[in-house]
């Protein structure tokens, strides 16, 4: 299996669940792992009744697991913070005011939140992921997730042009200063392309490590809308070149005993029926295979119950 | 002051008149010319970097927000020939001497 393993699907569906114990499970098999969660709503935390932070900490009373969560708006914020102390070195007290008025809209606008939480992300693979075999990543609900997935190439793409933008100014620059000139611009030692090449060094980074070392599993629940929702994010998946790998089945309802007749057991009975219908569909009509099948719990999913459905992924370690 | 002398100074405010007029006539306006494009390609670039300075949200904003501290005086160079700027001609003209 790859050193990267995502965990998508629609929101509500258990994915926390299904990382959580898919990383146990690991961990249990001998291989180090760090599971990393991306859920501001931060239910990791939840699952193994312990707090973490955007620091790796192991998971008490397992061995070979280290758990992370990674605040989006934390990590917006030390974004800003880095910025703001670069500014102050560079930028004469007068312009401060008035760049910092332009970063704090940037900062503001739509795609902020995902591109922090893309950051976060690489910088988890690239810097965090060094000790360990094996990253789970549970990540936001599918429509945010495959946008995320999706940057790399969109972004390199911006970035190409702004960079092409920026040498054909100062090319300019340097033509207008002819003779003893000093010319406005140098194109050699330039700030702006240097840190213009970072960001797509980074983005290329990001982009070849999806594609070549990273598992993509979608949970989704028994039910018509979650799976609609999971045929449209594998055609989005497609589109972007990534494969999915398997799907999980979570949350399925019981099948009553046959001696039991009351209305409970007829009401069950109908829902496991609807649902193995789900399930055909799913087998049927989609390209990557059911992995696992996992019954709902009465209880929250903790302790030995993370074992038991730990157990009842069919996915390689 | 010889015939000689006198031919070598005027010699030499010719050649400076010359060179004056050259400059003036051809040169300046041409290093005006390449940059004020340079300038126009700059904006480009600025506007791209920032198009949510007039409310278009970027998707990039955020990262290029980190070429903030590099572009003080792109930045406001900027800004101040956008506020100069009254239209696309009024500037392309200007680099014309009539």
């Amino acid at each position: 299996m790859e050193p990267f393993v995502f965990f998508g699907g629609k929101g509500g569906v258990g994915k926390t669940t299904v990382s959580c114990a898919y990383a146990y499970r690991c961990a249990t098999a001998g291989v180090r792992t760090l599971v990393v969660s991306t859920d501001p709503a931060h239910s990791v935390s939840d699952v193994f009744d312990q707090s973490f932070d955007d620091e790796p900490r192991s998971v008490e009373g397992v061995d070979g697991l280290d758990a992370m969560e990674i605040d989006p708006e934390d990590e917006m914020q030390r974004h800003l913070d880095e910025i703001r102390e670069s500014l102050s070195e560079q930028v004469s007290a007068g312009m401060v005011s008035e760049i910092n008025r332009q970063l704090e809209m940037s900062h503001g606008t739509p795609g902020a939140y995902e591109s922090a939480l893309f950051d976060a992300f690489v910088d988890v693979m690239r810097e965090e992921s060094e000790p360990y075999d094996r990253v789970v990543f549970d990540t936001a609900p599918t429509g945010s997730t495959l946008r995320l997935l999706g940057l790399p190439e969109f972004l390199g793409d911006w970035i190409d042009r702004l960079l092409y933008k920026r040498k054909q100014s100062i090319d300019l620059f340097e033509k207008a200063a002819i003779g003893d000139m000093e010319p406005r611009r140098l194109l050699e030692g330039d700030p702006v392309i240097e840190r213009l090449r970072r960001r797509k060094e980074f983005f290329e980074y990001a982009g070849e490590t999806m594609r070549t070392e990273a598992a993509f599993f979608l949970v989704f629940n028994p039910d018509q809308l979650s799976v609609n929702e999971t045929a449209r994010a594998i055609e989005g998946f497609t589109e972007r070149d990534l494969s999915v790998r398997g799907l999980v089945a979570n949350k399925l309802t019981p099948t009553p005993d046959d001696d039991e007749t009351g209305r409970g057991a007829r009401y069950l009975r109908e829902r496991v029926a609807t649902e193995r219908d789900r399930l055909e569909q799913v087998r049927e009509g989609f390209e990557p295979p059911l992995v696992a099948e996992i019954e709902s719990r009465t209880s929250e999913v903790r302790g030995d119950v993370l074992t038991d459905v730990a157990d009842a992924l069919d996915v390689d370690v | 002051m010889t015939l000689a002398d006198r031919i070598e100074t005027f010699r030499a405010t010719l050649t400076e008149w010359l060179r004056g007029l050259y400059h003036g006539m051809i040169t300046h306006p041409a290093y005006e010319k390449i940059e004020k494009e340079a300038e126009d390609a700059e904006d480009e670039f600025m506007l791209a970097c920032f198009p949510d300075a007039f409310g278009i949200p970027s998707p990039v904003s955020y990262y290029t927000a980190e070429l903030l501290p590099y572009l003080e005086d792109e930045f406001e160079a900027w800004e101040r020939r956008l506020w100069d700027r009254e239209s696309l001609i009024e500037r392309k003209g200007q680099q014309y001497h009539f």
